[in-house]
């Protein structure tokens, strides 16, 4: 009775644009490639679009797209904490004009949360709401962050699972002198190995 | 002899259909709002929302409200294409599109209104950005003709939402078929002092093609990537689809 295809196109669009709308310059750049077509494929979903002559993102019907953009894993983990940063996680092909522009747009889609929340709560409530929504964030961020490091020290230096960094650059390095050293030897014993026969054929006389 | 058409279960001539219609339509405009309400418990403003959700419509865009009887979809496009937009209200129906025009000049809004017949648009070609057509398709004779004209009046890129009631999920349909026409009738005579429209209504819907067979037709009439997606277990379904 589902089908999240439609719900889906109609979300990202409708994001899409509002977010394009609220970043001054981005739908000034995007019109220059008006008419262009772009996919963006979820995995599970694929959202077809074209560049409207108004800058903003209209669904359609593509079958070969001029770019296509690939979110992973890495980006959808990352997006609520890092926000734009996030974005260089994404997978990129297609026409290098037309990337180059939305990589440069969507680096500067900026989300007024507090534009959007006035309306519905008044100015004051939705400076609030935002400013708590921020410090969640990067409380969420801290905390996951402040976790990894803990785990890390953990493993590193009280259970010896893992080693440090330095230590790895340096067993490393220790390998790299052991195999040159090596090759060394090697080379030494092949030229010293070939001098054999003629020791052999005239012995030194005391 | 003229060819024949289902009014309800009834059948009748096709050149009959348009006037038969028009009558359930004169006769429920006055109570249409209250019923829809009533009938749906509040659900059909939300179907609504949901259409128009699924319109992609931005600031400047020219939207066509085909059948649009009481303007419900037509105030809610005017939200989204705003003062450079426009909005055509379109109906068959007098009795309707006078209720539909009243209650726009009362909240404000004075977009053109039209009377015409979906089947014969008045519009030129490639012209709107997204056409809408919510529970009148039903009504029309030639239901393929209706959307070849919406085709035809679609810029290329342009979408096609068709809300429409359509096949309820198979284990409801006992207590859907209970309501339809014990209850709905019934409603139909108490409120709007009307019980024979509303037996249509249920009716018609019957009558109306499936998710699919809906589907099929517009992709006949030309649409491309024709996707659909049933709302309250198919009792309406929102269908959508591109002109290439």
């Amino acid at each position: 009775l589902i089908s999240p295809g439609l719900i889906t196109a109609a979300l990202i669009e409708r994001s899409l644009n509002h977010l394009l709308l609220q970043s001054p310059g981005a739908t000034e750049a995007l019109r220059r490639h008006a008419g262009r077509s772009v996919r963006f494929d979820l995995t599970l979903a694929q959202y077809d679009c074209r560049i409207a002559d108004d800058g903003c993102f209209s669904e359609a019907v593509v079958d070969a797209p001029d770019a296509i953009i690939r979110p992973t894993p890495a980006l959808v983990a990352r997006l609520p904490f890092f926000g734009r940063e996030a974005l260089r996680h994404a997978e990129y092909s297609g026409d290098p004009a037309l990337l180059a522009t939305l990589d440069r747009v969507f680096k500067q889609l900026n989300w007024d949360v507090e534009a959007d929340l006035a309306p519905l709560v008044g100015d004051i409530a939705a400076h609030r709401l935002h400013a708590l929504g921020r410090d969640t964030l990067a409380g969420i961020a801290h905390t996951f962050s402040a976790f990894g490091r803990n785990a890390s020290e953990y493993m590193v230096e009280e259970a010896e699972l893992m080693a440090r960094g330095v230590d790895v650059a340096r067993f490393n390095h220790a390998v790299d002198v052991l195999a040159d050293d090596a090759a060394r030897l090697d080379a030494r014993l092949r030229l010293l190995e070939s001098r054999q026969p003629l020791q052999d054929a005239h012995p030194r006389i005391a | 002899m003229d060819k024949t058409t289902h009014f309800g279960y009834k059948q009748v001539a096709e050149s009959e259909k348009a006037a038969k219609v028009a009558e359930v339509f004169h006769s429920v405009a006055a109570q249409y709002d209250l019923m829809n309400d009533l009938m749906s418990a509040g659900l059909h403003r939300l179907w609504k929302r949901f259409a128009v959700a699924q319109a992609g419509l931005r600031p400047g865009m020219k939207v066509l409200d085909v059948a649009g009887g009481t303007a419900d979809l037509t105030r809610l496009f005017l939200k989204e294409v705003g003062e450079t937009g426009t909005v055509l209200l379109t109906d068959i129906n007098f009795s309707m599109l006078r209720e539909g025009r009243d209650r726009m000049l009362n909240e404000g809004w004075t977009p053109p209104t039209v009377q015409c017949d979906g089947e014969r648009l008045p519009f030129p070609d490639n012209y709107f950005n997204c056409v809408s057509v919510a529970f009148g398709l039903r009504n029309m004779t030639h239901k393929d003709q209706a959307l070849a004209e919406m085709n035809r009046v679609l810029k290329p890129g342009g979408r096609l939402l068709v809300l429409e009631f359509s096949k309820v999920w198979k284990p409801l349909e006992p207590a859907y078929d209970l309501y339809s026409f014990k209850l709905l009738p019934l409603m139909g005579k108490l409120i709007a002092r009307d019980a024979a429209s509303y037996q249509y209504l249920a009716e018609s819907i019957r009558m109306h093609p499936g998710q699919e067979e809906l589907k099929t037709m517009m992709e006949t009439a030309g649409f491309a990537k024709v996707s659909y997606h049933n709302l309250t277990a198919g009792v309406v379904a929102l269908h959508k689809g591109f002109k290439v």
